[in-house]
């Protein structure tokens, strides 16, 4: 108990430097690893330990379940790999060198009582963690859905040995190659390394493989959880080499496995390069290495659900980014600014960080000088996107973001050649200026008069989180003299509706508030529901922040109008079923 | 070209004024406006081929409105079978206008009328339907679920169609569809394209009050008060079709419709 205990309360000041860490002291591990159960619906991490239940819901990687089950029976074994992952975080994780074996000490903490799950557990849980900070202010609906069903697939796999031993070799295997390829492009000292691991690790592969197969036809589990132990720790190696090109030494291992997990699991669902592949700017290639990948394994066994959503935990590359600001081909320091205050949770919501992100692009813009022999189109349309790498690493784009982004991009494009560079710099900003004002600033306003002719006397409106259009038009119908008063309704881990509420209550609304799970308590008292989104997809869907859903499905359950409130210019034409195939995942720290 | 938009637009703002509560009116006049203007002819052409492209449009969108009610009448003939009741409720004359016709192509059907008080609106249909040699049946508001067994289908005109796909109609309507919703009998409801509105009702208080005073024959105490709303509306979920001249309609057709319409 106490060695993991002490990474914690080491990690913590770095930690809060991000911003979205819990004030308190995280819980300890074991009352992380109890939360856990206690708030995921799928089996919670106790159960790993037993071995329990297979979620329903998750499809364990059989790679992971062969490694589970070598760390359950063989507790020695396990240690070298914790190590090596535990090295393989530090630099991982970012500039918490200490924090590094906090990390890889704090990554078994949450785990049960066996030192081999210990392990496999604590990258899980260190995983789960790292995935959790990287969202500030987002959190994924899946937010904590993702943890636990991290660790049901972890119980699950260490549930079913055998076919799992089969399968995880193979998606090592494919693992490998795809991290060959992408160790070609990436330069540091770190495909050295992985090089001659990653042929090692071939060979073992096959050789494991052929083992597995010969045991699994006698039935000899031991030897099956051994190799895929094994497997699992070349694996997590492979995967990470792919992700972080020049992780520090002590990292390598365990951010290669992170990096290169999310690469290969990227390639499988995407079927192309994961993002970072298509950099061939330096900086964010080092970004990419600085992210700190949580251990492929265990990555998997948790992303199982989310194989196909980005998870990188942000927190680590704060001080990354910090250090490494004056290293690399400076970003523009508008843009670099902007990015750090996504990365902290500073700006939050679709409009916030929509328009900081193109103030800093029209200051990058402002700045911006064509490279000699240089079309200006190109280069700047490269250097935008780099940005938007930048910005994507920093924290996933919204939808908002995408379509600014994409209205620029075309702009840029449809530049008259003739034009001279500061004409075409001033038109690019006016047009930007224009984008702010007609699709955000004037869209509000527009619809912030049609909401309040939905406001009548008497009315009792609930809102849920903080959404800016949703407090104009509270505040504006207050303004014009309507009697109402407002229910906020809030959630945790970030409690985004007290800054709300405060603010409407310094106009002098009547107010109340209360939690989430009070919600359908006081519904009966409501009139009409305002909420915001992230985005309105084109089947009518509303993207919004996690909690949103509910709050609609009770209102409906009491017939209450639900009413909307999304600038147009965030609409996309994407069609998405659950709240699953497309999602931002957070951190778990927050919740603990 | 701009002072004929405002002048068109002072017009049409005095019709409004003349009945504020007639949905129809006001969406009648939005829609004439922007058919009207809607026309590239008015930034090219000189003066007056504009002037007569515009009123070409104009007399267009009348004869439009004029033949709505034949194309409807037209559309929903499929829709009425031989031996078939059908419920109405209040005066239509788009209503009127599809029973018409289906007498013509000799169908054989039976009409339930409701009193549709205060108007007593429904006892001026039984009068037209009489003349048409149709068996009509009067029933009082209440009897309607009393009868709704013996029903087929139940026909009503609108005052107004919403975003929503619902209607804005006599009072009593949206009884009437949630009776026959919960025993699955189809609502149509007969509208012609110029009274798609650009209203949402998120309730049934949610629209401008139209009150009619309703008559009762014995005096009623003061301090007792009445309920003169003289519209309701109906929600989409409980209307199966829309009979208009765009065609025949679901209520979730109605907002692309309107779209096109209005944009």
């Amino acid at each position: 108990m106490d060695p993991r205990r002490i990474p914690h309360a080491a990690i913590k000041p770095k930690v809060r430097q991000v911003g979205f860490v819990p004030r308190n002291a995280p819980p300890e591990p074991p009352a992380r690893s109890q939360s856990y159960p206690a708030e995921a619906s799928s089996p919670p991490l106790s159960d790993s330990p037993a071995g329990n239940s297979l979620s329903p819901v998750m499809i364990p990687p059989p790679r992971h379940l062969s490694d589970n089950l070598a760390a359950y029976r063989t507790p020695a074994v396990p240690v070298p790999e914790t190590a090596r992952r535990r090295a393989g975080h530090s630099p991982v994780v970012g500039s918490y060198d200490p924090a590094e074996s906090l990390l890889g000490t704090s990554s078994p903490a949450p785990s049960p009582p066996s030192s081999g799950r210990l392990i496999v557990d604590g990258e899980f849980s260190e995983e789960s963690w790292l995935l959790r900070r990287s969202n500030s202010a987002k959190f994924a609906s899946s937010f904590p859905g993702g943890g636990f069903d991290l660790t049901a697939v972890k119980a699950v796999s260490a549930a079913d040995l055998a076919s799992d031993a089969n399968v995880k070799k193979t998606t090592e295997k494919s693992k490998g190659s795809a991290l060959e390829l992408k160790n070609e492009a990436i330069p540091s000292s770190k495909p050295l390394k992985a090089k001659t691991t990653k042929s090692e690790r071939r060979a073992l592969q096959e050789s494991q493989r052929a083992a597995k197969v010969a045991g699994r036809v006698e039935g000899n589990k031991s030897t099956a959880a051994a190799s895929g132990r094994v497997t699992y720790a070349k694996a997590a190696k492979q995967p990470t080499q792919k992700k972080d090109v020049a992780s520090a030494a002590p990292s390598v291992a365990a951010s290669e496995k992170k990096g290169s997990d999310r690469a290969p699991e990227k390639d499988k669902k995407k079927d192309a390069p994961a993002p970072r592949m298509q950099f061939d700017d330096k900086s964010r290639v080092e970004k990419a290495k600085r992210r700190a990948v949580v251990n492929q394994t265990e990555a998997r066994n948790r992303v199982e659900l989310f194989r196909h959503l980005p998870q990188y935990e942000q927190g680590t590359q704060l001080p990354d980014l910090e250090s490494k600001f004056f290293l690399h081909e400076p970003m523009h320091p508008a843009i670099y600014k902007v990015g750090l205050q996504y990365l902290a949770g500073d700006i939050s919501g679709g409009n916030a960080r929509c328009i900081a992100m193109l103030q800093a692009f029209q200051e990058a813009i402002k700045d911006y000088v064509t490279p000699t022999e240089k079309n200006l189109n190109r280069d700047l349309t490269a250097k935008i996107s780099s940005y938007v790498s930048f910005y994507t690493e920093c924290r996933p784009l919204s939808i908002s973001m995408g379509n600014a982004i994409r209205f620029i991009k075309n702009r840029i494009a449809k530049l008259p050649l003739s034009l001279s560079e500061s004409d075409a710099k001033t038109l690019l900003c006016s047009d930007i200026d224009r984008f702010i004002n007609e699709k955000i600033i004037v869209a509000d306003q527009v619809i912030v008069r049609h909401a309040t002719t939905k406001i009548r006397d008497g009315d009792v409106l609930l809102t849920y989180g903080a959404s800016c259009i949703v407090e104009m038009i509270l505040l504006y119908a207050h303004e014009i003299g309507k009697q109402f008063r407002v229910v906020v309704i809030d959630s945790r881990p970030k409690l985004e509706g007290q800054s709300l509420l405060h603010r409407l209550i310094a106009k002098g609304l009547s107010c109340t508030y209360t939690h989430i799970n009070a919600v359908s308590y006081i519904m009966h008292e409501v009139t009409g529901v305002f909420l915001g989104a992230s985005s309105v997809l084109s089947n009518g869907t509303v993207y919004s922040r996690v909690g949103t859903a509910s709050v609609a499905m009770v209102a409906n359950a009491f017939r209450v109008p639900v009413i909307i409130c999304c600038e147009a210019y965030k609409f996309h034409e994407r069609v998405q079923l659950d709240s699953i195939c497309f999602n931002e995942l957070g951190t778990f720290w927050p919740l603990l | 070209m701009m002072e004929l938009e405002i002048e068109l637009k002072k017009a049409s703002d005095s019709l409004k004024a003349w009945d504020t509560t007639s949905i129809s009116l006001t969406a009648g006049c939005d829609l004439f406006m922007r058919y009207v203007t809607r026309t590239s002819a008015l930034e090219y052409e000189e003066f007056n081929s504009a002037k007569s492209r515009l009123i070409e449009r104009a007399e267009k969108f009348g004869e439009i409105s004029q033949k709505a009610r034949r194309i409807i009448a037209m559309l929903s003939q499929d829709f009425i079978f031989d031996g078939c009741t059908i419920l109405v409720h209040g005066f239509s004359r788009v209503v009127l206008e599809v029973l018409k016709t289906a007498v013509q192509n000799k169908k054989v059907f039976r009409v339930f009328c409701t009193e549709g008080r205060p108007d007593r609106s429904g006892l001026r249909l039984a009068n037209e339907l009489a003349k048409l040699d149709v068996p009509v049946k009067i029933l009082i508001d209440s009897a309607v679920a009393y009868t709704m067994d013996e029903v087929d289908m139940v026909l009503v005109g609108a005052d107004g169609v919403v975003e929503s796909g619902g209607i804005i109609n006599l009072m009593g309507t949206y009884q009437i569809a949630l009776v026959a919703h919960s025993m699955n009998k189809p609502v149509y409801v007969a509208a012609e394209s110029y009274k798609f509105a650009r209203l949402y009702p998120l309730d049934q208080k949610d629209m401008a009050p139209a009150l009619r005073p309703i008559d009762f024959g014995v005096p009623i105490p003061s301090k007792v008060e009445v309920e003169t709303s003289a519209r309701d509306y109906t929600p989409p979920q409980y209307l199966t079709l829309l009979f208009t001249d765009l065609g025949v309609l679901t209520p979730s057709v109605v907002s692309d419709e309107l779209i096109q319409l209005y944009l």
